[in-house]
C-alpha cells in the first residue's frame, strides 16, 4: 500500500523491528513531540498493531505499541488549538499522539481508518486534500488550490488573452495606436533640436520657426489624440473580455453542486466575482495596454538617445541601476507605511460603525465615557499612523524625483564638456538628450513595478479559471431521464451519506414513503432529518446506495424536470427584495395575477396582502423585512402551492406567531399538503399525528418507522421525544 | 391545539450557585490501572477528569473548571488557583493544561515575508520555531487591550504575543510590517 512509501527510513527501520514482516496499512505524521513542543511522531498501522513512534537522531523511539484487538473504538479529543488521536481500550481512552490544527483533517482521516481497522472493516482510502501547494509547499486557502507563487504565468496570461481572441481588430488597432503615438512623442525633443541648433543658437533661418513651432504642436496633438484614441478602444475591449470573464463564471456558479459552495466559502466566491475579475478587467483595460505601450516607449526613447549620441547614452545610464533600486527601496518603504495607515484607517472605521450600530446599548448602560475613551485611543493611534505615513511621503518623494533627476547630471557635465570643447554634440542634442531622458525614467521606473501588478492579476485570473475548470462537479452533466410525470413515490435504498466523506451522516437508512402520503421525520437535532431532505432535493447525491423517485434513481432523473415537481417550505422562509407577487410566482414566473391571488387564498395569505397598501405590489423588501414572521410562512406557503409539486418538504416553522396566526399557517399547511406526498421534519404534535407515517432517526440511522399511535404504543425512543416535547411545549403556551 | 392541559405553575427552584473547592479538598492523581481520577473531599470521585481553563486568554491560571470526562458532564466545582494545590496534584493538573492548550506563545519573530496577500513569518515560540504562513492578516488578528495580540494562521493555528511592547526591537520591527 502507498502508506509506507512515505515514511521515512528511520520510521520504517523500527517498525520492522517491532513488527517484522508486518504490513504497513496506515501512517501519518503529527507536528507535535511528546512533550508539546513543535516536532515529529509518526502514527503506523502495521499488521495487527498500532505503533507510535518518535524519530531520535538515527533511531526512533516506540512510544506507544497497542494490538490493535484490545482497540474498540478510535476517537479524537478536541483540544484548543489542536486535537488529541485516542485509542478506547478497555472502556477507557488512551492518548496516540498530538496534533496542531494544521493537521486535523489529516487525523479526522486518521481516525476513520483505524476504527474501520479495529472493528474488521475495511479501511478507507481516502485521499488527503492538498492544503499545501505541491510545488514549493506554501500553505493555500482552504477554498483555493492556486499557489501565487507557483502559478504558469505564461499559460494563465496566453488564455487570458483567448478571451480577447473576439476583439482582435480592436486589439491590432490598440497596437498599431500605441505604436504610432509612441513615434509621435518621440517628434518634439527632435524638433527642439533642430530649433536650437539652426535657429536659436546661430539666430537665423526664422522662416523654420513657423514649421517647426507647427510640428511640435501637430505632432504633439497627434499623440494626444491616439493616446485617448487608443485608451478608449483598450477600455472598451478590457470590459467587454471581463464581462465575458464574469458572465461566464456565474453561469458556472448557478450550476455547480452545492459540495462545491460547501468548500468555498460565500465570501471568497463573491470575491471571485468581484474583485478578482475586477482585477483582470484593470489589468486588461490598464494596465496590459499600459505596460506595452511603455514598453514601446522605453524602447523608442532609448534607441533615440544612442542615435543622437552613444557616448552620453552610456552615461546617462550609469546611474539608472542604482536608482531603480534605491527608489524600489523607498517605494517599498512607503507602501508599508501607508500601509499600516490603511489599516489603521479600517480598524477606526470599524470602531465608529460599531458604535453607532449599539448606539442604544450604549445610552442603556451610560456607557459614553468609556466609548469616547474608546475612541480617542483609536483616534490618536490613526494621529500617529497617518503623520507617518504623510511624512514619509513629503520626504520620499522628492527623493526619488531627484534620484530620477541624477542621470542628468552627468549628461550636464560631461555633454557640457563636450560641447566647450566642440568635441561632437551640439547644443541641440543635449537639449533633445535631457528631454529623451526624462521620457526614459519615468516609463523605466514604472516597468519595474509592472511584474508585481501582472502576479497580481495573474493569480486572479487563474482563481477564476480554477471555477471554471471545475466541469466534473457541474449539476447540468447529470441525469437525462425524463418520466411523463411523476407520481411521488419515494424511496431510500440504503443510503450512506457524509457532507466530510470521512463523518457520515446518513449511516446505510432505507425507507419507502407511498405517492401522496405524508412522512414525519422525528430526531434530536443532528440526527440526520435536514439531510435526508438534502438528498431528496439533490442537493448532493449519496456516497452509496440510492433514492429513487418513482423506482428511478435520482442520479438518472433529469434535475430540472424533478426540481421543477418538488417544493420546498423551510423552515427560515426564504423571500428576496421584490414585490409580493414576484415572491410567490419565483417557481412559475409565467403564472397568472389570478393563480397568485387563488393561491395565496389557498394560503390564507390573500387577506393580509390585500390590506398591504400596495396589495400584491408591495415591496418585501430584503429578505422580506418588511413582512412579520407569520406573513413570510404564508407568503412560501403559497408559492409552494403555485408551484403545485408532487413532492412536498416541509420544514416546519416555530417562529414566534400568535395564536390565530398560528392557526392559519396550521390550515394552510394542511391544505398544501392534501394529496402530495410529503416530508415534514416536524415540531408540532399536530403534524406528527397527521402524518401517515414516522420516521425516527438516532444518529444518522432508522430507530422506528410507523404511525404516531404504533410508536406512542411502543414506548420506545419516539415516545421518550414525544415526552420531552410535551413538557417543554407546556412552557412555551406558558411563556405565551 | 395540543395543549389542553392546565396551565402548570412554574416553580423557579433554587438559583443554581457555582461551586469553588478547597484546594485542600482536591486531589489528582493517578490509580494503580495508570488512569487519572480526581477527588473532592469524601464525596466525590471523578474518573479521567477533564480541567478546563475558564479564561484561557486573560488569565490562563485564574479558575480552572474540574469536570466529568464526558463533554456534556457536570461540572465539579472551580479553582480559583489550581497551583495552590498538594504538589503531586499540581503537577498533574499541569500536564493536563499544557496537553489541551496548545497555544504558543510568540517569543520572537525572525522573519516575515510579504508577497501577494499572503504573509509568510518565522516564529520563535515557546513550543520551538514554527514556519507560519498568514492569510487575510486583518481578519485574523484579534487585539486584547492595548499590547496583546493573537494570530491566527492560514491553517487554523493560534499564536500568542502576551506584550508587543516586550519584544525586542527587530521582532517589533517585523511585526509592525504586517499589523
Amino acid at each position: 500500500m502507498a502508506a509506507a512509501d512515505r515514511l521515512p527510513e528511520v520510521i520504517r527501520k523500527a517498525v520492522a523491528r517491532a513488527a517484522p514482516d508486518a504490513e504497513i496499512r496506515v501512517a501519518a505524521a503529527s507536528d507535535l513531540g511528546a512533550d508539546g513542543r513543535y516536532g515529529e511522531r509518526w502514527l503506523v498501522l502495521a499488521g495487527d498493531r498500532v505503533l507510535v513512534l518518535a524519530p531520535d537522531g538515527a533511531e526512533a523511539t516506540t512510544r506507544v505499541d497497542l494490538p490493535l484487538k484490545d482497540i474498540s473504538e478510535v476517537v479524537v479529543d478536541n483540544l484548543v488549538g489542536g486535537g488529541m488521536l485516542q485509542a478506547v481500550v478497555g472502556g477507557y481512552k488512551l492518548d496516540l499522539l498530538s496534533y496542531t490544527n494544521a493537521l486535523s483533517e489529516r487525523f479526522g482521516r486518521v481516525r476513520g481508518q483505524l476504527d474501520a481497522a479495529a472493528k474488521d472493516k475495511p479501511i478507507p482510502d481516502q485521499p488527503e486534500r492538498q492544503r499545501r501547494c505541491p510545488m514549493c509547499g506554501l500553505v493555500l486557502g482552504v477554498e483555493t488550490k492556486v499557489c501565487p507563487r507557483c502559478v504558469r504565468k505564461g499559460a494563465v496570461l496566453r488564455r487570458l488573452l483567448q478571451y480577447a481572441r473576439p476583439y482582435r481588430a480592436s486589439l491590432v488597432l490598440v497596437g498599431a495606436l500605441m505604436l504610432a503615438a509612441a513615434g509621435f512623442g518621440l517628434a518634439p525633443p527632435y524638433l527642439t533640436k533642430i530649433l536650437v541648433d539652426r535657429v536659436l543658437i546661430p539666430r537665423a533661418e526664422a522662416h523654420l520657426l513657423v514649421w517647426l513651432v507647427a510640428g511640435l504642436a501637430g505632432s504633439s496633438v497627434l499623440s494626444t489624440i491616439m493616446g485617448i484614441w487608443r485608451g478608449r478602444v483598450a477600455a472598451w475591449v478590457g470590459g467587454r473580455v471581463s464581462f465575458d470573464i464574469r458572465a461566464r463564471l456565474y453561469e458556472r456558479l448557478q450550476w455547480l453542486s452545492l459540495r462545491f459552495f460547501d468548500q468555498h466559502p460565500t465570501g471568497a466566491l463573491i470575491s471571485r466575482l468581484t474583485q478578482d475579475s475586477g482585477g483582470v478587467q484593470d489589468f486588461l483595460a490598464f494596465g496590459l495596454p499600459w505596460i506595452a505601450s511603455n514598453a514601446i516607449g522605453v524602447i523608442g526613447v532609448a534607441a533615440a538617445v544612442f542615435v543622437i549620441n552613444w557616448r552620453l547614452a552610456l552615461l546617462a545610464l550609469i546611474p539608472a541601476p542604482l536608482v531603480s533600486l534605491l527608489s524600489r527601496a523607498l517605494w517599498r518603504r512607503m507602501h508599508r507605511a501607508f500601509h499600516s495607515f490603511w489599516y489603521r484607517w479600517g480598524r477606526f472605521h470599524t470602531l465608529i460603525n460599531d458604535a453607532f450600530s449599539r448606539i442604544k446599548i450604549v445610552r442603556a448602560f451610560a456607557q459614553q465615557p468609556a466609548e469616547i475613551e474608546r475612541f480617542r485611543l483609536r483616534n490618536a493611534d490613526l494621529l500617529g499612523a497617518s503623520v507617518y505615513a504623510e511624512q514619509t511621503w513629503a520626504t520620499l518623494m522628492p527623493l526619488v524625483g531627484m534620484l530620477i533627476a541624477s542621470g542628468s547630471w552627468l549628461v550636464w557635465y560631461f555633454g557640457g564638456l563636450m560641447i566647450v570643447g566642440s568635441r561632437g554634440p551640439t547644443v541641440g542634442d543635449l537639449m533633445a538628450f535631457l528631454a529623451y531622458l526624462a521620457m526614459l525614467y519615468g516609463p523605466l521606473n514604472g516597468l519595474t513595478q509592472s511584474a508585481q501588478w501582472m502576479s497580481r492579476a495573474l493569480t486572479a485570473a487563474e482563481r477564476i479559471f480554477e471555477v471554471l475548470d471545475a466541469e466534473a462537479d457541474s449539476e447540468k452533466a447529470r441525469g437525462h431521464v425524463v418520466p411523463e410525470t411523476i407520481r411521488g413515490e419515494v424511496e431510500f435504498r440504503n443510503v450512506v451519506f457524509g457532507y466530510e466523506k470521512h463523518q457520515p451522516v446518513l449511516k446505510g437508512l432505507s425507507f419507502k414513503v407511498a405517492p401522496g402520503q405524508m412522512l414525519g421525520l422525528v430526531g434530536k437535532s443532528g440526527a440526520g432529518k435536514s439531510t435526508i431532505i438534502n438528498l431528496l432535493c439533490r442537493f448532493y447525491d449519496a456516497d452509496e446506495g440510492e433514492v429513487l423517485i418513482d423506482g428511478v434513481s435520482l442520479r438518472d432523473l433529469d434535475l430540472s424536470f424533478y426540481r421543477a415537481r418538488l417544493g420546498v417550505v423551510l423552515q427560515e422562509p426564504f423571500l428576496f427584495n421584490g414585490t409580493i407577487a414576484e415572491n410567490i410566482a419565483y417557481g412559475r414566473p409565467d403564472a397568472t395575477r389570478e393563480e397568485i391571488m387563488a393561491a395565496a387564498k389557498v394560503a390564507n395569505a390573500h387577506d393580509f396582502i390585500v390590506n398591504k397598501p400596495d396589495g400584491y405590489d408591495e415591496q418585501v423588501g430584503e429578505r422580506g423585512g418588511k413582512l412579520s414572521a407569520g406573513e413570510k410562512q404564508r407568503l412560501c406557503i403559497a408559492r409552494a402551492i403555485l408551484h403545485d409539486p408532487a413532492v412536498l418538504i416541509l420544514d416546519e416553522a416555530t417562529a414566534n406567531v400568535d395564536l390565530e396566526t398560528e392557526d392559519q399557517i396550521q390550515q394552510a399547511v394542511a391544505r398544501l399538503i392534501e394529496g402530495r406526498t410529503t416530508f415534514a421534519i416536524a415540531h408540532r404534535l399536530s403534524t406528527l399525528r397527521n402524518a401517515h407515517n414516522l420516521l425516527v432517526l438516532e444518529e444518522g440511522k432508522l430507530a422506528e418507522f410507523g404511525t404516531h399511535d404504533e410508536l406512542e404504543e411502543k414506548k420506545g425512543v419516539y415516545y421518550r421525544l414525544l415526552d420531552i416535547h410535551r413538557k417543554t411545549s407546556m412552557i412555551k403556551a406558558v411563556s405565551r | 391545539m395540543d395543549n389542553q392541559q392546565p396551565v402548570p405553575s412554574v416553580q423557579p427552584g433554587e438559583p443554581p450557585t457555582l461551586r469553588y473547592l478547597d484546594p485542600e479538598q482536591v486531589r489528582v492523581f493517578r490509580s494503580e490501572d495508570g488512569r487519572l481520577r480526581a477527588t473532592i473531599a469524601d464525596e466525590l470521585s471523578i474518573l479521567a477528569p477533564r480541567f478546563l481553563r475558564v479564561q484561557p486568554l486573560t488569565d490562563p491560571d485564574r479558575y480552572i473548571s474540574i469536570r466529568e470526562a464526558d463533554p456534556n458532564g457536570k461540572e465539579a466545582g472551580l479553582l480559583r488557583r489550581w497551583r495552590s494545590l498538594a504538589p503531586e496534584s499540581r503537577e498533574l493538573v499541569g500536564i493536563e493544561l499544557d496537553r489541551r492548550y496548545l497555544y504558543p506563545t510568540v517569543r520572537r519573530i525572525l522573519s516575515v515575508r510579504n508577497f501577494w496577500g499572503l504573509v509568510q513569518c518565522v516564529f520563535e515560540t515557546d513550543r520551538g520555531v514554527r514556519e507560519v504562513t498568514l492569510r487575510d492578516v486583518h481578519d485574523n488578528v484579534i487585539y486584547l487591550g492595548e499590547a496583546r495580540v493573537l494570530l491566527t494562521d492560514a491553517e487554523g493555528n493560534r499564536y500568542d504575543i502576551p506584550d508587543v511592547a516586550a519584544l525586542d526591537p527587530d521582532s517589533r520591527a517585523q511585526l509592525a510590517r504586517i499589523i
